[in-house]
């Protein structure tokens, strides 16, 4: 049986249903992420998790208990908000024990607790601080702590990283994931960030207009794409359009180049493929080959990012930076190599 | 040249607003013929009149200060965690004991509670007492609400209470240890207002009938010369010292240093 449980959740606003029939099982201890852009509902379904949001139907269901009703203070979940929230007035020993104190535990395990969680955070020397004496990434990790230090059932992070500086994203998201993994505690990370979402998680749920388009591995997400949404959404996509030659057969051209895709097709006079980047190779020996001509370089160091023109349709792929080959040039016609296995049909 | 007549500008003006206090003080210190001396003070500080308006008003503005606290703070915090929308309603009513006489309030208030009423609050001192209450706490409510509001528009409100929420904590101590202390600054700011408000009240105390310091500072005014220069002088002294606390709690605010 698994440890949370959303069934057919709804939230309407007014006239506008921003969540639409949300279903999602997650195990005890698994990181999920739901990834999605502004205004997907990515946030009011976690707020519905929290209990700040009423679902206009459906249920949520914790270890089996249902919770769609409890208020928010009596669901036992932490949550770590992406403005911090730690509250001014109390010093960061005090925030991190805030919860065991509403909790009513006695004040002799209250003390222990909170210095095992400054430990954890490794910010034992900062317990007597007011959160203005932090950097943001230290309040952020303060803000953690205090959500951990109840030990809630399940730990929400409301895009916990949004708002610190590139380096400490990287840093604290490594760190969220260890502790994490560390307690088994189940995590469900809300975020718009595809690169946070594919690191951190063991599966993730891409939301779009309200419903979960996909629920995968970050694995599964990046290279089978469900939808065409989500196959633009996360990662880098070149869509093609290829002529149909015999569906059944998964015959196709695509910038002149007849090509025999893996599975059979959907009818129809077109179809449209994705590739990404990575997948095409400059001047394969082997399988079929597409001919481009060179409309723009960008050196970015290691990797040395290519756009071309595949008879009318741009494409745009990666190749490393070696020193002993030179780039193509612009204005230059090149091969470029793909495997039929790594192109994606697109679905609606 | 333009330093010269900003001093000269600055100047000016504090000798338009300091000439008048140096001369009420210096006229409260020459009750004695041809010396300075505290004698109109030692009167006024040995009339058990005094003592007594003065010690009322006090309790009363400490009452007033309570029961504004508990009215607004919750109500302040609701609107904008709950309510927004009737943010500019609550707004307006608030301003509404700028713009209505205190003398139609407690015209207003004699008429409903009189002893011949359903509600006879006139009928006893505590009754009475209770209305003047009500009264300072409406005559008050445009001063404490818009410093409350001012200083919950400081602080994340809803994030701050969704957080305490997620944490356990129910309304009563979200309001008590999360954002009682996060504008306690604010809070007290509208205290001293309403203290200054009714220690120096007259209207509502006078046609009620309570031995309030207002009506008695108008009382020594009519009859007395240096005395009620005394009073003023005192007064002022209540109102500078109201100032001073706010400063000085803001400054022992320890949390509140990052916002300054």
């Amino acid at each position: 049986m698994s440890y949370l449980t959303l069934s057919h959740l709804e939230k309407s606003f007014g006239p506008a249903r921003v969540v639409k029939d949300f279903n999602l099982t997650v195990d005890q201890g698994e990181f999920i992420s739901l990834l999605g852009p502004s205004g997907c509902g990515k946030t009011t379904v976690l707020r519905m998790v929290a209990g700040f949001e009423l679902p206009t139907a459906g249920g949520i269901t914790i270890e089996g208990r249902d919770v769609t009703r409890l208020k928010p203070n009596q669901r036992n979940i932490g949550m770590v908000f992406q403005a911090y929230a730690l509250f001014p007035n109390l010093t960061v020993a005090q925030n991190v024990g805030f919860g065991l104190k509403v909790q009513g535990a006695p004040k002799a395990s209250i003390k222990p607790r909170v210095a095992e969680m400054l430990s954890l955070i490794g910010l034992s020397d900062l317990g007597n601080r007011y959160p203005f004496q932090l950097s943001g990434g230290q309040q952020q990790r303060v803000a953690l702590a205090r959500a951990l230090a109840p030990k809630p059932s399940v730990l929400l992070l409301d895009e916990p990283l949004s708002a610190l500086d590139a380096k400490v994203r990287v840093s604290l998201r490594n760190e969220i994931r260890q502790i994490q993994r560390e307690l088994g505690i189940t995590t469900i990370f809300v975020t718009h960030d595809q690169e946070e979402a594919l690191s951190m998680s063991d599966r993730v749920v891409v939301m779009h207009e309200g419903i979960a388009d996909q629920v995968g591995t970050p694995f599964d997400i990046y290279n089978r794409p469900a939808t065409r949404f989500v196959a633009g959404f996360v990662g880098t996509l070149n869509t093609l359009e290829a002529k149909v030659l015999d569906a059944a057969a998964g015959k196709v051209t695509l910038g002149g180049t007849e090509i025999t895709l893996p599975a059979p097709l959907p009818a129809g006079p077109t179809v449209t493929l994705g590739l990404r980047p990575e997948a095409i190779r400059l001047s394969a020996a082997t399988g079929p080959q597409l001919r481009a001509t060179i409309k723009d370089v960008d050196f970015l160091g290691s990797v040395i990012r290519l756009r071309a023109d595949l008879a009318g349709q741009p494409i745009a792929f990666d190749t490393f930076n070696t020193t002993r080959v030179a780039p193509p040039k612009v204005g230059e016609t090149v091969a470029l190599g793909l495997d039929t296995a790594d192109l994606l049909v697109i679905g609606a | 040249m333009k330093r010269a007549a900003a001093w000269s500008i600055l100047l000016v003006g504090m000798i338009y607003f300091i000439l008048p206090l140096v001369g009420m003080v210096e006229f409260s210190l020459s009750m004695k013929r041809g010396i300075y001396s505290f004698e109109a003070y030692r009167v006024v500080f040995a009339d058990p009149q005094f003592r007594q308006t003065f010690s009322y008003s006090v309790m009363m503005a400490v009452l007033t200060i309570l029961f504004g606290v508990l009215l607004v703070v919750p109500t302040a915090f609701w609107v904008r965690l709950k309510l927004p929308g009737l943010r500019p309603y609550v707004e307006f009513v608030t301003l509404l004991p700028l713009v209505i006489p205190a003398i139609v309030v407690v015209f207003g208030y004699i008429r409903l509670y009189n002893t011949s009423s359903w509600l006879p609050m006139t009928g006893s001192v505590t009754g009475t007492n209770l209305l003047l209450l009500f009264g300072y706490s409406m005559l008050s409510l445009p001063y404490m609400y818009r410093a409350i509001d001012t200083g919950l528009r400081t602080i994340d409100v809803a994030t701050l209470t969704e957080a305490a929420q997620s944490l356990g904590a129910g309304w009563f101590t979200i309001l008590a240890k999360i954002i009682m202390p996060n504008v306690l600054v604010a809070v007290l700011s509208g205290a001293f207002v309403t203290f200054a408000i009714v220690m120096g009240e007259f209207t509502l105390a006078a046609l009620l009938d309570r031995p309030a310091f207002g009506p008695y500072l108008q009382l020594m005014g009519a009859n007395k010369a240096y005395e009620p220069f005394a009073l003023s002088t005192i007064a002022f002294i209540i109102t500078w010292a109201c100032m001073g606390l706010i400063q000085l709690v803001t400054r022992l605010t320890k949390h509140d240093k990052a916002a300054r």
